[in-house]
């Protein structure tokens, strides 16, 4: 019998280009130092992602694509 | 007389092979059976069926028809009870025969004649007792405190490992392999490569832990027994993963048998509202493959350790927490070979 051996246990499929991109500049602020909502949305809208309707991410637009896309299966909670 | 499967009197190295008796231990992920779904799974040596009843219990029966021994999990799922797909005898959730359709009033009718786990679900695990006497009640299962926090978020990562469930179990009882194996990691790249460790008692097992450094690394663990074994431990994250601080890590390790475990790592951190959200997008996205690629660092180094790797060992101060380990559970497995054998 084979070993079960997933590496990708979170998610049911891979990130669509977008969210890539997202993730990427999210840590790329991060990394800078700012953990801070404010330093998050002033952060992105500088490096220019934007938010899913093209417009400038405000506290409340990235607070509600977040609670959007952190769905995810086996597990979480 | 109607004959129930055991697997009989264990020696105590069988059961320090095969896992603990009379504890709690993880099965496998929730989702690995669905509604109506049936399973067949190896744990601590001996083959079970697990099956989801259509109201959504789980129930996990010994995988042996009390008739001719056939596997029930090539059976048929009735809703509460399994059919066995040989002879059709109905076996119900708490190993009763409820119908033998070829000898209809046949007397193994009413019996209970197949040994049934108590199952739980926590933390989207299965957990089943694995009791040496079906007539005992199972002992009271504790979850661990990060599954059951309302302030932590939490991903299981399960997997299966060619390696004894020990190997396992010891590694995690072993911080200092972070700055060494997990050096070339996300998360381990920093602190000392030396340090001296101690042992502080709980009241439900024990830490072990650097005494001159904390938060930097792989820098503590605690080994806790609550109806289930398990460990709870501490990593930073880089600040690229943003605010919450460290990740943690519960951790079992359950045998499937004496060679090879099943692993199951809670990876959670301390984190609401849309730190949290952040958290959890991040770790889809981009952390869990970083995990990822620590975890197989373990998993490499313990697959390829020989099975008797532990048989001619030169310790130091580093491996006060495995020697621990090691006592603690040769002691309870000469313990339950004896009350087998006197039973």
């Amino acid at each position: 019998m084979s070993l079960y051996l997933v590496q990708n246990q979170s998610r049911t499929a891979d990130p669509t280009p977008y969210e890539s991109k997202l993730a990427k500049a999210i840590e790329q602020v991060f990394g800078d130092g700012g953990h801070s909502l404010e330093a998050l949305v002033d952060g992105l809208n500088e490096i220019g992602i934007h938010s899913p309707d093209g417009s400038p991410w405000s506290q409340d637009s990235l607070t509600a694509e977040m609670a959007r896309l952190e769905q995810s299966v086996n597990g979480g909670r | 007389m109607a004959r129930v499967y055991s697997p009989g009197a264990l020696s105590a190295e069988q059961i320090f092979a095969t896992g603990m008796r009379d504890q709690w231990h993880a099965v496998c992920p929730s989702d690995w059976v669905e509604r109506g779904a049936i399973r067949k799974l190896e744990r601590l040596g001996e083959q079970w069926v697990l099956y989801r009843q259509s109201d959504g219990r789980v129930r996990m029966l010994a995988d042996r028809c009390p008739h001719r021994g056939a596997p029930l999990s090539q059976g048929m799922h009735l809703g509460d009870r399994i059919a066995c797909q040989y002879h059709g005898v109905q076996v119900g959730s708490d190993g009763t025969v409820l119908s033998v359709p070829g000898m209809p009033g046949c007397n193994l009718e009413g019996k209970k004649l197949v040994r049934s786990l108590p199952v739980q679900e926590v933390g989207g695990a299965i957990l089943a007792w694995f009791g040496t006497d079906p007539d005992v009640e199972p002992a009271p299962l504790q979850i661990p405190d990060p599954l059951a926090a309302d302030d932590v978020s939490a991903f299981l990562c399960y997997v299966e490992w060619d390696a004894p469930w020990r190997f396992g179990l010891e590694n995690l009882l072993d911080p200092m392999h972070g700055a060494f194996l997990h050096h070339e990691s996300h998360s381990m790249f920093g602190g000392a490569q030396s340090a001296r460790f101690r042992i502080r008692e709980t009241d439900r097992g024990f830490f072990f832990e650097k005494t001159d450094q904390r938060g930097v690394n792989f820098d503590w663990v605690e080994f806790n027994r609550t109806g289930v074994d398990w460990v709870d431990l501490e990593i930073p994250y880089p600040s690229t993963a943003g605010p919450g601080g460290p990740f943690g890590i519960v951790g079992m390790v359950t045998p499937i048998d004496a060679d090879r475990s099943a692993v199951f790592f809670w990876r959670y951190r301390r984190v609401t509202g849309w730190e949290r959200d952040v958290w959890r997008f991040l770790y889809r996205t981009t952390l869990e493959d970083r995990h990822w690629a620590v975890l197989e660092q373990d998993r490499v180094m313990l697959e390829h350790m020989a099975h008797d790797a532990d048989q001619a060992e030169n310790l130091y101060q580093h491996d006060l927490g495995v020697i621990r380990l090691r006592r603690m559970y040769k002691n309870q497995a000469e313990e339950q070979a004896k009350a087998l054998t006197d039973a």
